[in-house]
């Protein structure tokens, strides 16, 4: 009877046991409340910018290093470009269509620099063209008008094939013509529509640069977290374990590093090693050694001394399994919560570094980079230190707030370090 | 008489302190006999934890300065530390107080197991090893199933349960006892002992019993040993022991046990406190307390010596001395 009731509780945990890992991820928000939903938030936020780190080339519309656009277009401006104007059933959609004997009547504003770029234009196809070897020509026959409807007027009336003017100056008329329509940017490369976060300084994509310097601040933080971990852990695990003289020297130089500003040691290794992504993370993980190794020490000094490190002693276990399996296993779960505040400070750390110039190369499509261009422009254009500010501080935010969260639930003891 | 299975012979250890090293134990000698479960009593800070973790060369930070430890037909202050580790958990194994604290935390207890039947003997399979391991739980009333769990999801006596079947894994000789029951209610205390003494004549297991409770002394041991201040002062059956108490401390040990039978409005204590084992009194180390303290006690430390058969005790009253008559009796109140 006794047997069959102990029987039936154990079937009972079992049931406990085999609920999904979801579904106890899930149900775990009853028991840590706020914890569990900063954990929740900061893990999609993290992801988030993970799958943005992996596939920046899905996500971003332009290429970060290339000007795509006018200088210094604000978030959702449209750029004011000479357009190539068309009546909407002419077929035509760019002036290779019109390539032919005949001279092009063009309908122009005078006044406007729009008769320059269109035979601008007119002469660079017509140079591309002789360079592959075909012998025609695209000629234009400008008539200039005094308005832009005149000109528009002349247009719908068939006189001219197409027009050119500035896209702005198009749409304010536009509702007036809707026979007529915007084939495209009269020069190749140039585009119409706006961008989401703006252009900078030198026309590119304040959006892209973002996207893709999710994958630089990602890789920073990562790389430079990981490599701080593998060195700062197997360093503490020794130090603690063997004690002693080895113990003492260990400490006082990481201490000393640990003493030293951060920003300022990073911005010397820096400068010694000399601008690459590598040297900047090397900066970064030297800086951060001695946090994983005195925690993993502190930890390794508790638990050795702990009764069950005694008790497997006393049933002959050796050092090197002691390690493993005793004093290891209980350490790492302080260094996994660690490692995730570690890679926000590492992402401010880098953003700081190449803010001030050092570490990457001035292309790279790094928010720090951008930040310290953007604060040169600030008053002209906003936008330029606002976003990358805010991408910088979305990020941070997302990895502590996992960090501590989960700081907070599996290790309240750590709670006032 | 049976074999002796474990021999001490005046061992003393010392710890390291800022003032100088502590004595926690001074020149104990010690038979302890196959088969029995032999009591070690004291009051806290007597040094019989040290002694009993010595047993097995576990009292670090201490040292042993000097003594012999016979098993096995070898004294074990000459084995290596390498050849030591092969004798604990196969020969020699330990229990501890706090059986809450004593499994790691992060291994299912048949992995303890597992772990300790590989470590001594690696042809070991992992299965056959687990079968073991089964077997055990079977044996020590521990569900087989269960020997899957981890640690936290068992109860203080079902984790004193599963230490003790780690120390029988491999059939240990001695298996040294250090407070086993303390963190244990009285309930399970009982059926822990029950257990111990199914165990023992299960597997014909030697247990050194530290603790500092004498009821369960009485409840178990065959025989008792007292210490006071680092020093042995009583060594008896335990028939012997509770009927004709030698020593003035054990008298006064077993006065301080509250008793039912007896009408005493108040309960007898033993006046005085343990000495420093820093600074320990000349002489024999109980007198500043003694009721009975003679001059020859202040002066000079009493050997064990038979005061009965298979009954010693370490005290002047007992043994022949320059014939002083007795001291005023020294009181601190």
């Amino acid at each position: 009877m006794a047997v069959d009731l102990e029987t039936r509780e154990a079937g009972w945990q079992q049931d406990l046991e085999r609920a999904g890992l979801l579904r106890r991820l899930l149900r775990a928000r009853k028991w840590h409340g706020a914890d569990w939903w900063f954990v929740a938030i900061a893990s999609v936020m993290v992801v988030a910018f993970i799958v943005l780190a992996l596939f920046p080339g899905f996500f971003a519309p332009h290429d970060p290093r290339e000007q795509v656009g006018p200088r210094f277009l604000a978030p959702g401006e449209k750029p004011d470009v000479e357009s190539l104007i068309i009546p909407g059933d002419s077929g035509i959609t760019s002036l290779l269509d019109i390539v032919g004997d005949e001279r092009v009547p063009t309908a122009v504003v005078e006044g406007t620099p729009s008769s320059q770029a269109a035979r601008d234009e007119a002469d660079r196809i017509t140079q591309v063209l002789q360079d592959r070897g075909e012998d025609v020509r695209l000629r234009l026959r400008v008539q200039r008008h005094d308005t832009i409807q005149e000109a528009l007027d002349e247009l719908v009336a068939g006189d001219a094939v197409i027009a050119v003017a500035s896209s702005a100056a198009f749409d304010e008329v536009a509702d007036d013509y809707p026979s007529l329509d915007v084939a495209g940017p009269v020069f190749e490369g140039q585009t119409l529509s706006s961008f989401l976060l703006g252009t900078n300084q030198i026309g590119q994509d304040v959006l892209s640069r973002l996207i893709w310097g999710t994958r630089i601040a990602l890789i920073i933080g990562f790389s430079a977290s990981f490599f701080s971990l593998f060195i700062g852990v197997p360093l503490g695990l020794f130090a603690g374990f063997t004690g002693g003289k080895t113990d003492r020297v260990l400490t006082v130089f990481m201490d000393s590093l640990y003493a030293f500003p951060g920003l300022i040691l990073a911005i010397a290794i820096t400068a010694v090693l000399g601008p690459s992504i590598i040297n900047v993370i090397v900066a970064i993980a030297v800086l951060y050694i001695p946090t994983y190794y005195r925690i993993v020490r502190g930890q390794t000094l508790s638990v050795k001394e702990s009764l069950f490190v005694e008790a497997a002693r006393s049933l002959g276990a050796k050092s090197r399994v002691v390690l493993t399996r005793y004093v290891f296993p209980n350490v790492i779960p302080s260094v996994a919560i660690i490692f995730s505040v570690n890679i926000a400070d590492a992402i401010l750390t880098g953003a700081g570094l190449s803010f001030l110039g050092l570490g990457l190369p001035p292309t790279t499509p790094d928010w720090g980079i951008d930040l310290a261009r953007g604060q040169e422009t600030i008053q002209r254009a906003s936008w330029l230190i606002t976003f990358p500010g805010v991408a910088v501080m979305l990020v941070v935010l997302a990895f502590t707030m996992m960090g501590e969260g989960l700081m907070e639930i599996f290790n309240p003891k750590l709670r006032d370090r | 008489m049976r074999d002796v299975v474990y021999s001490v012979r005046g061992l003393s250890v010392e710890y390291p302190t800022r003032e100088g090293s502590t004595r926690a134990v001074d020149d104990v000698s010690l038979d302890i006999h196959k088969g029995e479960i032999l009591g070690l009593v004291g009051e806290s800070g007597c040094g019989k934890s040290t002694l009993g973790k010595s047993l097995l060369r576990m009292q670090s930070p201490g040292r042993i300065v000097e003594g012999e430890l016979w098993f096995g037909g070898r004294d074990l202050m000459t084995l290596g530390e390498r050849q030591m580790q092969k004798l604990r958990g196969r020969n020699l194994s330990m229990v501890f107080q706090d059986p809450m604290t004593s499994l790691n935390p992060v291994e299912r207890i048949v992995d303890h197991i597992v772990e300790t039947v590989q470590t001594h003997e690696p042809g070991v399979s992992e299965a056959a090893a687990r079968d073991r391991a089964r077997d055990l739980a079977r044996r020590l009333g521990i569900l087989e199933n269960r020997i899957d769990d981890y640690p936290h999801q068992f109860s203080g006596g079902m984790r004193q349960r599963i230490m003790i079947a780690l120390a029988l894994a491999l059939n240990a000789d001695v298996v040294v006892a250090d407070e086993p029951t303390t963190a244990l209610d009285v309930i399970v205390e009982a059926q822990f002992l029950d257990l111990l003494r199914e165990l023992r004549d299960e597997f014909d297991l030697t247990i050194v019993m530290i603790t500092h409770n004498i009821g369960v002394v009485a409840e178990i041991a065959d025989r008792v040993a007292v210490m006071y201040a680092a020093r042995l002062t009583e060594l008896a059956t335990v028939d012997r022991f509770f009927a004709e108490t030698r020593h003035p401390y054990s008298q006064g040990l077993l006065r301080s046990v509250p008793n039912i039978d007896l009408d005493e409005q108040s309960l007898s204590t033993m006046s005085g406190a343990p000495p420093s084992l820093l600074y320990p009194p000349p002489g024999c180390r109980f007198h500043p307390r003694c009721p009975h303290a003679m001059e020859v006690c202040t002066a000079e430390q009493p050997a064990m010596a038979d005061v009965g058969p298979a009954h010693e005790a370490a005290c002047w009253l007992y043994l022949d001395h320059a014939g002083s008559p007795p001291l005023e009796v020294v009181s601190d109140a």
